[in-house]
């Protein structure tokens, strides 16, 4: 039986914010569960400091639930608003639903872990934790920000006026740049997450490195985000260039296969920098007089491990431009 | 919501040319530029042993930002570098919270500014790269650690530029256009303020600070 595009529309508004929560909801638990168990953890080391510690394991998580919130915002969205009939809203709504979905999963779990290590941190140093706390909110902030490009990319993708463009090409462009901001926004949060970990961890190991270890905590968190924004700006080269017209096969499908080449290629490095950032954090809050020598050692163990991720670029760049 | 792409922008033809200027963007940047000139003048003008409070400002950002270029490029090198990592930052600072001030831009908003910024830093990083090393060294340095991965470690150098200068632009740009999206959905009423705080005051120094340090760090990483 087919039905009319307004009912297809409707399809992709409920089936995109299904999406949008459904995967949203995945990284925020996982990531507060482990605050959780990191604040039972801490209590049952220093009982004296329960309130503090339950404190801080509040805030932690509440920072760590703004991901899925955001997934809340986009679903809210595309379930209660009245979206114009038109074909290219079929792919917007669902692209929405996915770089949004996606996007929340990795920021959620990432910003669970600076909160667990302050929780833990406070046990083992109560005198260090304001400075703790602080450090958490701003290692926790920065690992929102791959969830942040995902959200600007649904709320783009929701308010352009796409009627004009032919159908054929864009409704991959459209698809190719939510699948690539959101899977690409997985690793970064993750990486994120575990440098900021480390920091919350040196930090009470060590209060004195308090300064060195935040500023190479927030120099390791940009280096994670690096693939994150090479996956922002393919799905921006897939929203805003203009494609021409064709009835043919291919073009559609490269575009496609560039958004998912750089959002999946994107997850690895940005674990894979996290863990190089992790260590180098670590260390400097135990060895404070070679900060120099470990921030270098981190920032070139980075770029060799992000070099595939570089690699998915080139080959998306390649499918948009060439093929 | 019309707002979401609007550009003021002045066309001009010059022989066969269309020469685009983005005016708001340069109206913006000026607003900053002057008032950076007049804190440098205020903060400097009664200089004493009991520092006024502009005064003590300044020294802080001095200091600051002198520590964290001698802990990077050594002390003789930190004296050539350290004003401009110091000027970089107070710049982009300013930059990043203008848009609290209701009717004014950030001018980083613009992917002209920020991409500028990290060109000028990428040119600066390699300059002294190869005033460091000797332009032979500093050749063979791409050659590592293998000759035929020359063009992996080119497009490796000019991806530092796409990145720095994409994650300020994407960071102010997303804020802008979250405040804006929210405040059309809410009706202006109860947003504002809050998230101008977050994304205008915490997040624009945050990456502020990153930017000025990745810079220092590209440069620290050719020098070294």
């Amino acid at each position: 039986m087919p039905y009319d595009i307004q009912t297809w529309v409707k399809v992709a508004a409920l089936s995109g914010g299904g999406m949008a929560m459904g995967f949203g909801a995945i990284g925020a638990a996982i990531g507060e569960g482990y605050t959780a168990a990191s604040a039972n953890e801490a209590i049952s080391r220093n009982p004296k400091l329960s309130g503090d510690i339950f404190k801080a394991m509040l805030v932690g998580q509440a920072i760590a639930e703004s991901a899925s919130i955001f997934a809340l915002v986009i679903a809210m969205m595309l379930l209660f608003t009245k979206f114009a009939s038109h074909v290219l809203m079929i792919p917007v709504l669902l692209g929405a639903g996915l770089s949004m979905g996606l996007g929340a999963i990795g920021a959620g779990v990432g910003a669970g872990y600076p909160a667990g290590a302050a929780c833990t941190g406070m046990a083992r140093q109560p005198a260090v934790s304001g400075r703790l706390t602080t450090n958490m909110l701003i290692g926790s902030a920065v690992c929102q920000t791959p969830a942040i490009f995902a959200l600007v990319v649904s709320f783009i993708l929701l308010f352009t006026d796409f009627s004009k463009s032919p159908v054929s090409p864009t409704w991959a462009a459209i698809l190719g740049a939510g699948i690539s901001s959101g899977f690409g926004a997985i690793g970064s949060g993750l990486g994120g997450g575990l440098v900021a970990q480390a920091s919350c961890d040196g930090i009470s190991r060590q209060p004195l490195t308090a300064t060195p270890v935040t500023n190479v905590m927030l120099l390791g968190q940009a280096v994670t985000q690096t693939t994150a924004i090479y996956a922002l700006l393919v799905s921006f080269i897939l929203m805003f260039k203009t494609f021409p017209a064709t009835d043919l096969i291919a073009p559609p499908m490269a575009l496609l296969a560039a958004g998912l080449c750089m959002g999946i290629g994107a997850i690895g490095p940005a674990i894979g920098v996290g863990f190089a950032g992790k260590s180098a954090v670590d260390w400097i809050a135990r060895n404070q007089e070679h900060v120099a020598d470990l921030t270098r050692l981190m920032l070139v163990g980075q770029a060799v491990a992000e070099s595939t991720g570089l690699y998915s670029l080139v080959i998306a760049l390649i499918l948009i431009f060439v093929v | 919501m019309e707002d979401l792409g609007k550009i003021h922008q002045l066309i001009v033809h010059v022989m066969g040319h269309d020469l685009t200027f983005n005016l708001e963007l340069m109206i913006m940047t000026w607003i900053v530029i002057s008032a950076l000139i007049c804190f440098g003048f205020l903060a400097t003008r009664k200089k004493s042993v009991l520092p006024g409070p502009l005064q003590v400002v300044g020294e802080l950002f001095i200091t600051i930002f002198y520590g964290l270029t001698e802990d990077a490029l050594g002390k003789e090198r930190a004296k050539k570098y350290a004003p401009l990592i110091c000027a970089l930052f107070m710049y982009l600072l300013v930059c990043n919270w203008l848009g609290i001030i209701p009717h004014l831009e950030e001018p980083t908003k613009d992917l002209n500014t920020t991409l500028s910024y990290g060109l000028m830093g990428f040119v600066i990083a390699h300059h002294a790269g190869i005033k460091a090393k000797g332009l032979k060294r500093y050749l063979l340095d791409y050659c590592e650690p293998i000759f035929f991965m020359a063009p992996l470690n080119v497009i490796g150098e000019l991806a530092k530029v796409i990145s720095i200068s994409f994650r300020l632009f994407g960071n102010i740009m997303g804020g802008s256009i979250i405040i804006l999206v929210v405040s059309y959905l809410t009706f202006n009423i109860i947003t504002p303020p809050f998230l101008n705080a977050f994304f205008g005051a915490f997040v624009g120094t945050i990456q502020a600070f990153v930017f000025t340090m990745l810079t220092l760090v590209y440069i620290a990483v050719q020098v070294n």
